[in-house]
């Protein structure tokens, strides 16, 4: 298993669509959160009437907006990267070369499955140091014991919604289009707004986690995050199976 | 070492191939010619398990393909359809890529840098490369591990007369070592030079062979395609 890690940790390190993708999550989402809190700072009225509750210039509402940026923008950014990883073998026609290995297409795709993970890991953990930062320059000083568990929050919704993305994966086997990946991604993002919108959201997996960091896990329990979870693992288990069975028929 | 009992398979639009029975033995060089979708790249995938038959059996290193160890593919280098290089890697890490994948041995690659003359373009990114030098990679990446089947799509396509010959004498050698080789041309010239059986193929079908000594290889080949043409009615 080491070695299809190592190849596509390479693939992926040495990417353009990597390194975009890692500052699009990390710079994206600190200059949204700079842009909000110097216009709330601004005393925007029409800034703050939407922002609710969250209007606040200090831990909370720094993380609070944090959360509603990764919900959606962290889906996009994710998502876009996770259809790159699976739809680029058919892109760029690579896929014909991963048959005829003695390792076998199955654990190919468990291996982009696994560096996909490990750079949602990092990613989100780059974020959350970012937000610790970010919250220090604009003097909201060291943070109390909510605000961490506000940071490890954040920290766990960047992994929650990188697992939530996992069926972008299935759908580019399936489909061996990138840009049928990509679709796909903002599909997950409208039907998580659809569901938060119906009022369905907590009992949605794929909003499931965002609603828990908001509603600072008041709102969403640990058995909805799991359901999450499982989803994401059964699609893992399907493009697995997609990749062992594939054919090029196409 | 590579044996098709039978094969067939039919697409979707209606096209495929059928009746496919061929073997290619250790030590020999066998070419496939055939005019476009004769089903040349059809046959091959159905050798390198792309796809799957409908009917027939395809058998490799002596097992059914569906009960082919994994380990045993670490025995096979080819390249169909485009090279195993990604745009993003350099040359050098490109053939690492294809080593890791087989597990073979680090110093194959500084080898096949040599054999291939790709040293002034080690560390260029593939996407920078020329056509002639992609293709140069494929191959170096297809066969630096010492495969004993090769299968081969039209691997002399857009090499220069150099590379031609490094190709030609690399192939010479791998049968020279026992291992059984298929490719696929367009250039019966070259594959005349190369080939000890010559297989042509038309319309899905095996249609015959063709001896490499053959005076006037072109005419001949043409004249089988032309005969099975009008035996199947299908000539204007």
């Amino acid at each position: 298993m080491n070695a299809p890690i190592r190849v596509e940790a390479l693939k992926l390190s040495r990417s353009l669509v990597g390194v975009i993708g890692t500052l699009a999550l990390v710079l994206g989402t600190v200059a949204l959160l700079c842009g909000i809190t110097l216009s709330l700072a601004g005393g925007q009225p029409d800034l703050v009437a939407k922002m609710g509750p969250t209007a606040t210039r200090d831990w909370a509402g720094l993380l609070s907006a944090a959360a509603q940026i990764t919900a959606a923008g962290g889906l996009i950014g994710f998502g876009t990267v996770l259809a790159w990883l699976f739809g680029r073998e058919f892109a760029d026609r690579t896929i014909s070369g991963l048959f005829a290995l003695p390792v076998g297409r199955a654990r190919i795709a468990l291996a982009k499955i696994v560096v996909y993970l490990i750079w949602v890991v990092a990613v989100s953990l780059v974020l959350g140091l970012a937000l610790l930062l970010l919250g220090s320059l604009f003097g909201y000083g060291s943070p109390d014991a909510e605000a961490w568990a506000g940071l490890g929050r954040q920290w766990a919704l960047g992994m929650l919604t990188g697992a939530i993305a996992m069926p972008v994966a299935w759908v580019v086997t399936l489909t061996r289009s990138l840009l049928a990946g990509v679709g796909c991604v903002i599909g997950l993002v409208v039907v998580t707004q659809v569901a938060v919108l119906a009022g369905a959201g907590a009992a949605m997996p794929l909003a499931a986690p965002a609603l828990w960091a908001m509603s600072r896990g008041t709102e969403v329990g640990v058995a909805q995050l799991a359901v999450a979870l499982i989803c994401a693992a059964a699609f893992v288990a399907l493009t697995c199976a997609s990749w062992a069975r594939l054919q090029l028929n196409r | 070492m590579l044996e098709f009992e039978n094969v067939g398979l039919r697409f979707r639009g209606g096209a495929g191939v059928q009746g496919l029975t061929f073997a290619v033995t250790a030590g020999e060089i066998v070419a496939l010619v055939g005019l476009n979708g004769a089903g040349k790249t059809t046959l091959m995938r159905l050798a390198l398990g792309m796809l799957r038959a409908d009917h027939g059996t395809v058998t490799l290193h002596g097992s059914l393909m569906a009960e082919l160890p994994a380990s045993r593919w670490r025995e096979v280098g080819a390249m169909v359809d485009a090279p195993l290089a990604y745009p993003e890697l350099t040359v050098r890490q490109n053939l690492t890529v294809a080593r890791l994948l087989r597990g073979t041995d680090p110093r194959l690659v500084d080898d096949a840098i040599a054999r291939w003359q790709l040293g002034p373009v080690v560390d260029r990114r593939f996407r920078h490369l020329s056509l002639g030098n992609q293709q140069r990679v494929g191959l170096a990446a297809a066969l630096q591990h010492e495969p004993r089947l090769i299968v081969l799509d039209e691997p002399s396509n857009a090499l220069d007369p150099a590379s031609v010959i490094v190709l030609r004498e690399h192939l010479a050698e791998r049968a020279r070592d026992g291992a059984a080789i298929l490719v696929s041309s367009h250039h019966l010239d070259e594959v005349a030079r190369i080939a000890d059986r010559i297989l042509v193929m038309n319309a899905g079908r095996l249609i015959g062979g063709l001896d490499p000594a053959t005076p006037d290889l072109e005419r001949t080949f043409f004249a089988r395609v032309l005969e099975d043409d009008e035996h199947r009615g299908c000539t204007p």
